[in-house]
């Protein structure tokens, strides 16, 4: 049968409940898709942050959509949106009316599209200021030449202002023409913003070069009719320069954006794009794109692994750095996980796909990143507000500033320059673009530096961090524990002792119970069959074998179960104060022994930390460990305040504890346990190594294990705040001087006017200064 | 190649030859042609007369002392094709030594000033009006008119800075006519130019070549014809 998807009104959607019903009853199924859908859809054709009010606000108003963020740096809209609601064509066309372009997303194909379709966009806006350019600087030495004296520029006779005024107007008005046409998009666009009510910032460029060009077409009418003085109140010169100004503004801009984006480039650079499989007893090469789950590949010596997956024959070693950071290659063998992206060592090895395309870790990295780079950081919001207010504040401005200016008695020429120096120099362009192009330069470079920020937003944050909680095991430890000790009780040996403990703990993912087991495995132990198992959280885990109780946990298990450990209070005191964990057995309600595991602190730890106190960071440690042992763990890495014996379901409120006494709290952790804490912190930390929920609950996912990227990241963020509140002073700046001194406020006090074609050359300034700091970041290098 | 910059070379060429077009076109001349009529409106209340003498059109200064003259054919008009005479005495009572000036400037007590731009070559067709005359005077060298914005006047340039200037506006103007005499000539010649009766010795603002603004002496003998 087929299925039809319906869309259906509101005021339909009653009597769909009704249809639902009676579909439903006649044993067919109805698909609902009453939740949230997210697409991504790149759009063409905008210009300023203006442009992006206007797309969010259309949006927004459809019925069906959620949410909507639009970022001018990766220009593209992030929509959510329910599909019942309302489509995407419907979207698509709500962005088209407004004179932008939607454009196609295809999954691996699109990434060549898009950099083709970028690549021709900035040669064709070169072209354009090129074209611009060519005709603009004779015009405007033509009319520099006749205006300025002290330029000596030689004039043809027959081009004299003075004697020829009209072929003077003529010969502009030719050299214009041309200028016009390669910047037509700026009238096209921003009348039809002016006539939808959402001005933008082409609409000051179309609004002031019209202006300026109207009022020159009128004065050689005027030279038509015997005005001769008319011919010095030309000012094709000044729309022939905005619009070549402007355009060598865009032309830099789009250079730029294409280098901020290089990051998603570079990780997307690191797929391979064929495949070699087993495909009917043959060996055949395939697009990367065709793999399929369960396809066996071959990889040879020196190749890139296209596809996540196990290895069901041969032996290598891969170099797995891009992902990992891991400058030794991994031996992989039978089983081993093979990662896409990663490169082969001199071995051969087939391994059968388990993760293809969208699937594998590369992608999900890459989306990671280009989400990030997508997403907006509030800052960014205020800024987008701003825009949105900015555009026709501006044009009451320049219209308040020339009226005034002509009631105070001086010319409609004076007046008109005043309007078209105000409209042109107060473009939010440089606005729009103060932020995302420094979040997506950061948020690259993060990836590069296997810290990968979840979005803007979490940038923003972990500038304010003053605090950071780690995790205990795996996090400020290797996570790989060992048992050290085992003390048994009088009429039990120690053999007996741990093949029970690891009995019991058999399929732990427990890594203290992952140790006792590798520990009996070691001593080549048969493990036993366990009757019943009770995990209890927190505690440790209550069991049945051979009839026997056993309980295996922490102190607080034992005290709970009044299971009396009097005999070997020293030794578990001495354990923890080595630093290690005691586990404590019980059979049949007496203490059997004590097994004690160890982990190993990382190397970077005790750097780390003191690093982050450097930084002026308090450091936390929390865990479910014992005191003692926690206390001994925080003091070979310089921990002081330590939050232990802290059940799983209480960390989060441990945090939540601390961000009340008005902390900006971050997390770093790694297990399943740690997820509500790291969603509850102002900022969750994973460490790569850690598992999918602790990377999915976190803000920011540390690919290596290196505690120091913790460092990193708040670096990281500290300058990319520094960087986009730099670019929000330029963006402002001028601005905020420019617009007065354009409206004459220097001239009152005896000082000059802003010539209209200066403040194209100070607004293109702006957004040229604004993109070139944000690729400062560029050379950013962790303090080590 | 690239469409747009297909379109954008089609439309330069375009526009080029429409500026050739146009400049090769004396309809854009709008200051020739706007003068022509006003120096019309100046003929029709001025006192105008053939020239037997030099083969031309005569227009008189109100007061007889000073003419413009002006060619009717340009072929063999003597001594110039366009020209000023004024009477010299003022100037000789102001000290002016008459050997000192160049040859040809002092004829039977007048001054004459001017410059020739046709040749014997020119057919030997006498215009019939003031007017026509004036139209193949700015035809055969179109150099010689220019216009004075500031004082909304146009010019025959005579050559060596002297020039016979008139009101584009008589209706706004208060110098209908001025006769522009260069003053350097006359001083190298023992005048004084406070003492010369009837002409205004003043600084006259106007541009150079370049476009560069100027300030000059002249002698000055404007006239308001209405």
């Amino acid at each position: 049968m087929q299925q039809k998807t319906i869309n259906l009104k509101d005021e339909q959607k009653a009597a769909a409940r009704k249809m639902q019903n009676a579909v439903s009853n006649a044993v067919y199924e109805v698909n609902t898709e009453s939740s949230d859908k997210e697409i991504t859809i790149p759009i063409g054709g905008m210009t300023c942050a203006a442009c992006v009010q206007r797309i969010e606000r259309a949006v927004r108003k459809l019925d069906g959509v959620t949410s909507a963020s639009v970022n001018l740096a990766t220009e593209t809209a992030t929509i959510k949106y329910i599909p019942s609601a309302v489509r995407i064509s419907q979207i698509k066309a709500a962005i088209t009316k407004l004179g932008y372009t939607p454009l196609e997303r295809h999954s691996a194909a699109f990434i060549d599209e898009d950099k083709l379709r970028k690549q021709k966009a900035i040669r064709t806006l070169w072209v354009k200021f090129l074209v611009s350019a060519a005709f603009g600087i004779p015009l405007l030495y033509l009319a520099m030449g006749s205006m300025i004296w002290q330029l000596r520029f030689p004039i043809p006779s027959f081009l004299n202002p003075m004697q020829f005024p009209i072929t003077y107007a003529l010969t502009q008005i030719a050299l214009v023409i041309p200028v016009i046409i390669a910047g037509y998009r700026f009238y096209v666009v921003g009348f039809k913003a002016i006539w939808q009510r959402s001005p933008n910032m082409d609409s000051l460029i179309a609004m002031g070069t019209s202006a300026a060009i109207i009022y020159s077409l009128y004065s050689t009418y005027l030279i038509t009719t015997g005005d001769f003085g008319a011919v010095n109140h030309l000012y094709f010169e000044t729309a022939g320069v905005i619009i070549t100004l402007i355009l060598l503004g865009k032309s830099l801009e789009a250079v730029s954006k294409g280098k901020t984006s290089e990051a998603i480039k570079k990780l997307m650079g690191l797929a391979p794009k064929t495949a070699l499989i087993i495909q009917d007893g043959k060996e055949i090469v395939i697009p990367v794109d065709e793999v399929e789950v369960g396809d066996v590949i071959i990889v040879k010596p020196g190749e890139k692994i296209p596809a996540d997956g196990k290895v069901v024959a041969g032996h290598t070693s891969i170099d797995e750095s891009m992902l990992t950071g891991e400058s030794i290659p991994v031996e992989k063998d039978m089983g081993a996980q093979v990662y896409a992206a990663s490169i082969n060592g001199n071995g051969s090895i087939q391994f059968r796909a388990a993760k293809v395309g969208a699937d594998t870790a590369l992608a999900q990295i890459i989306k990671l990143v280009e989400d990030a780079q997508g997403s907006k950081a509030p800052i960014a919001q205020l800024a987008d507000i701003v825009s949105g207010y900015f555009v026709p504040i501006v044009f009451g401005i320049a219209l308040l500033a020339a009226a005034a200016w002509l009631i105070s008695g001086q010319s409609v020429v004076f007046s008109l320059s005043i309007f078209i120096a105000v409209l042109v120099i107060a473009c939010p362009c440089a606005l729009g673009l103060a932020t995302p192009t420094a979040i997506m330069v950061g948020t690259g470079k993060g990836a590069e530096y296997g810290v990968l920020i979840k979005g803007g937003e979490a940038l923003e944050t972990a500038h304010k961090i003053n605090t950071i909680v780690f995790d205990k095991t795996g996090t400020i430890t290797e996570g790989k524990p060992e048992v050290t000790d085992i003390i048994t009780a009088p009429g039990i040996n120690r053999q007996t002792l741990l093949q029970i403990a690891a009995s019991a703990e058999k399929g732990s993912e427990h890594p203290l119970g992952e140790a006792i087991v590798k520990g009996a495995a070691k001593e080549k132990l048969d493990l036993v069959a366990v009757d019943v198992f009770h995990a209890i959280p927190g505690y440790g885990i209550e069991v049945q074998i051979k009839g026997s109780g056993i309980l295996l946990g922490n102190r607080k298990l034992m005290i709970d179960r009044n299971i009396s450990m009097t005999a070997y209070e020293s030794d578990s005191d001495r354990l923890a104060e080595e630093g290690k964990t005691p586990m404590y057995i019980a059979r049949d309600g007496n203490l059997a022994g004590i097994i004690a595991v160890a982990d190993v602190v990382k190397e970077s730890s005790a750097r780390a930390i003191k690093k982050l106190h450097e930084m002026g960071i308090e450091v936390a440690m929390i865990t479910g460990d014992n005191r003692k042992t926690a206390d001994a763990i925080a003091g070979q890495v310089g921990i002081d305040r330590i939050l232990a014996e802290v059940l799983p379901q209480d960390k989060a409120a441990e945090v939540k504890k601390l961000q009340e006494q008005g902390r900006k709290v971050a997390m770093v952790g790694d297990g399943i346990n740690d997820a509500p804490a790291l969603a509850q912190a102002d900022i969750g930390i994973a460490i790569g190594s850690g598992t999918d929920v602790a990377m999915e609950s976190a803000d920011i996912v540390l690919m290596r294990s290196d505690l120091m990227e913790v460092a990193t990241a708040i670096q990281l963020s500290k300058r990319t705040i520094r960087n986009i509140k730099q670019n929000l002073f330029w963006a402002f700046g001028y601005n905020v001087l420019g617009i007065p001194i354009a409206a004459g406020i220097l001239y009152i006090f005896g000082g000059p006017v802003l010539n209209p074609i200066f403040a194209a050359a100070a607004m293109s300034l702006s957004s040229v200064s604004v993109l070139t700091n944000a690729l400062r970041l560029k050379a950013f290098k962790p303090y080590r | 190649m690239n469409k747009f910059l297909k379109k954008a070379l089609i439309l330069g060429t375009l526009s080029a030859i429409a500026l050739l077009t146009f400049t090769a076109c004396t309809q854009t001349d709008i200051i020739a042609k706007v003068s022509v009529t006003s120096f019309e409106k100046i003929l029709k209340v001025s006192d105008v007369s053939t020239d037997e003498m030099y083969g031309g059109w005569s227009l008189h200064a109100p007061d007889k002392t000073t003419r413009f003259i002006f060619s009717s054919d340009f072929k063999t008009s003597a001594p110039h094709d366009i020209m000023m005479e004024t009477d010299a005495k003022p100037f000789i009572d102001a000290g002016l030594d008459t050997s000192k000036l160049p040859a040809g400037m002092f004829v039977d007590g007048k001054i004459m000033v001017g410059q020739d731009l046709g040749d014997a070559s020119f057919p030997d067709v006498a215009r019939a009006t003031a007017s026509a005359s004036y139209r193949e005077l700015i035809k055969l060298d179109r150099s010689v008119l220019g216009y004075h914005e500031k004082l909304d006047h146009y010019g025959i340039d005579l050559g060596n800075g002297n020039k016979f200037e008139w009101a584009k506006d008589m209706s706004t103007n208060d110098k209908d006519i001025v006769f522009v005499l260069d003053p350097q000539v006359f001083i190298d010649a023992g005048v004084d130019p406070a003492k010369v009766t009837g002409w205004a010795f003043a600084k006259v603002e106007s541009k150079d070549a370049a476009g560069k603004p100027v300030s000059a002496d002249k002698f000055l003998k404007p006239f308001n014809l209405q």
